[in-house]
Order: structure tokens, then C-alpha cells, then sequence
């Protein structure tokens, strides 16, 4: 199957935004935790992520690890810098999610944030799928095509 | 660690459904091919471990470093 970046509409799974110092997160009650069906390589004890808005176009958004409060990834829908990107995504993983069409899930790239936007890379070789239950995997594009830190915007 | 030889064409079996064929040797390039069932992933070390790096070098940014990315693409649309 291939997910591919342009349908990805975050709207289908409401992202709550949350204010400047989005450091404080006191009431996490009304926050969409995804549950990883697979943690993120490097982050084996990661397995609960709170996904939150962190500014006012919901273009990003942070990943916060329950599990490891100190854990946190910064992530946005490639569509908007990467408007060809189409990952396909294996079988076994679409069936461990549950996903059986490209719009039931929101595409997310994990990007390393850089001392400025010229040097914010986005990891393509392995974007994170999440599902409409809120369920979750990063993927791993095994074709050579994906590179894992390209530039954010040209 | 289990460390056996074997030779091209020679297969080693892990567990009741993963089997591994030495397919060619030369020079010191071993190809091997993997039969396992799909639920089973498998990839390159290099490529996980490359992935793993990515991912904690990723991790955590400053609040700082946070809120200049989101003023620069903020900019950036305007």
C-alpha cells in the first residue's frame, strides 16, 4: 500500500494545541496518547507518545514519550515540504495497524531541529504512521530512495 | 555467540521458520537469503543502526531551538 504525503489530513485525528510554553503541560487528560506497536529504534522503553500541536497552523507538533519524560520528537506532515513523498508501506505493518486505505492514517516525519530552518532535517527513511485508534509505528523504507536527514525546505 | 562455517549453497535454520541460505562467497562479499515468515522484519544492521542514531540525535530539542523552527516557518508562510 502507499501512504502517500498529499491526502494527509491531520484533521482526522484532532491534534490539541497547546500554548507557548509548551513545555508545562499540566492537564493532559483531553491529549491523544498513541501507543507505538513497535518503539522507535533507539527508544526501546518508548512505547506511549502524547501527540501535541505546538503552533497555531498545526503544522508542528511534538511527540512526548510517557514512558520517558524526557523523550520528545518533533514531527510534522511532510505533505507541506515534501509533496511527492509517498512511502509504501509493507503489508504486515498495515495489518498490524489495521490500516487498510492510505487515508485512514496521518503521516508524520520526524524532523531534527537544527540551530536554524536551513539546518532542520527531516528523516524520510522512516516515516511514523498513526492510525485513527491511535496507534502507531515508524516504518522503515528498506529501498535505498529515503534519505534519513533531508533538508527541510530547499 | 554460535559461530559456525558453511559453505555456499549450505543453509542454517533459526527457530521453526526463519532459514538462512549462503548463496555466493567471493572475495569478502558473503550473499545471503533470508526465508522467514513476513511478520519477521528484516533489515541491514547498518540501516536500523543508522535509524536508531537518527532518532536520538533527534530527540528531545531545546524549547529554544523548538520555538525558532516554528517562528521560521511561521516567516516562512508569510
Amino acid at each position: 500500500m502507499t501512504v502517500t504525503a498529499r491526502p494527509a489530513s491531520p484533521a482526522r485525528i484532532r491534534v490539541p494545541r497547546l500554548g507557548r510554553n509548551h513545555e508545562v503541560m499540566t492537564d493532559t487528560s483531553d491529549i491523544p496518547v498513541i501507543e507505538f506497536v513497535r518503539p522507535m529504534p533507539g527508544f526501546p522503553d518508548s512505547h506511549r507518545f502524547a501527540l501535541v500541536q505546538v503552533d497555531e497552523s498545526g503544522l508542528l507538533s511534538t511527540l512526548r514519550s510517557l514512558d520517558e519524560p524526557d523523550v520528545s520528537f518533533v514531527v510534522v506532515p511532510p505533505a507541506g515540504f515534501f509533496p511527492d513523498y509517498a512511502p509504501a508501506v509493507d503489508d504486515v505493518t498495515a495489518a498490524e495497524l489495521g490500516i487498510t486505505r492510505a487515508e485512514d492514517v496521518l503521516l508524520l516525519v520526524v524532523l531534527n531541529v537544527g540551530g536554524s530552518l536551513d539546518d532542520t532535517t527531516a528523516n524520510l527513511l522512516a516515516p511514523i504512521l498513526v492510525t485513527h485508534d491511535r496507534r502507531a509505528c515508524q516504518v522503515v523504507l528498506d529501498d535505498g530512495a529515503h534519505p534519513v536527514d533531508a533538508p527541510l525546505v530547499a | 555467540m554460535l559461530v559456525l562455517s558453511r559453505r555456499a549453497g549450505e543453509k542454517v535454520v533459526i527457530g521453526d521458520d526463519v532459514t538462512i541460505t549462503v548463496i555466493e562467497v567471493r572475495g569478502d562479499v558473503v550473499r545471503v537469503g533470508i526465508d522467514a515468515p513476513r511478520s519477521v522484519q528484516v533489515h541491514r544492521w547498518e540501516l536500523l543502526e543508522e535509524l536508531s542514531r537518527t532518532n536520538r540525535q533527534a530527540a528531545s530539542p531545546g524549547d529554544d531551538a523548538v520555538d525558532s523552527l516554528r517562528e521560521a516557518l511561521r516567516a516562512r508562510e508569510e
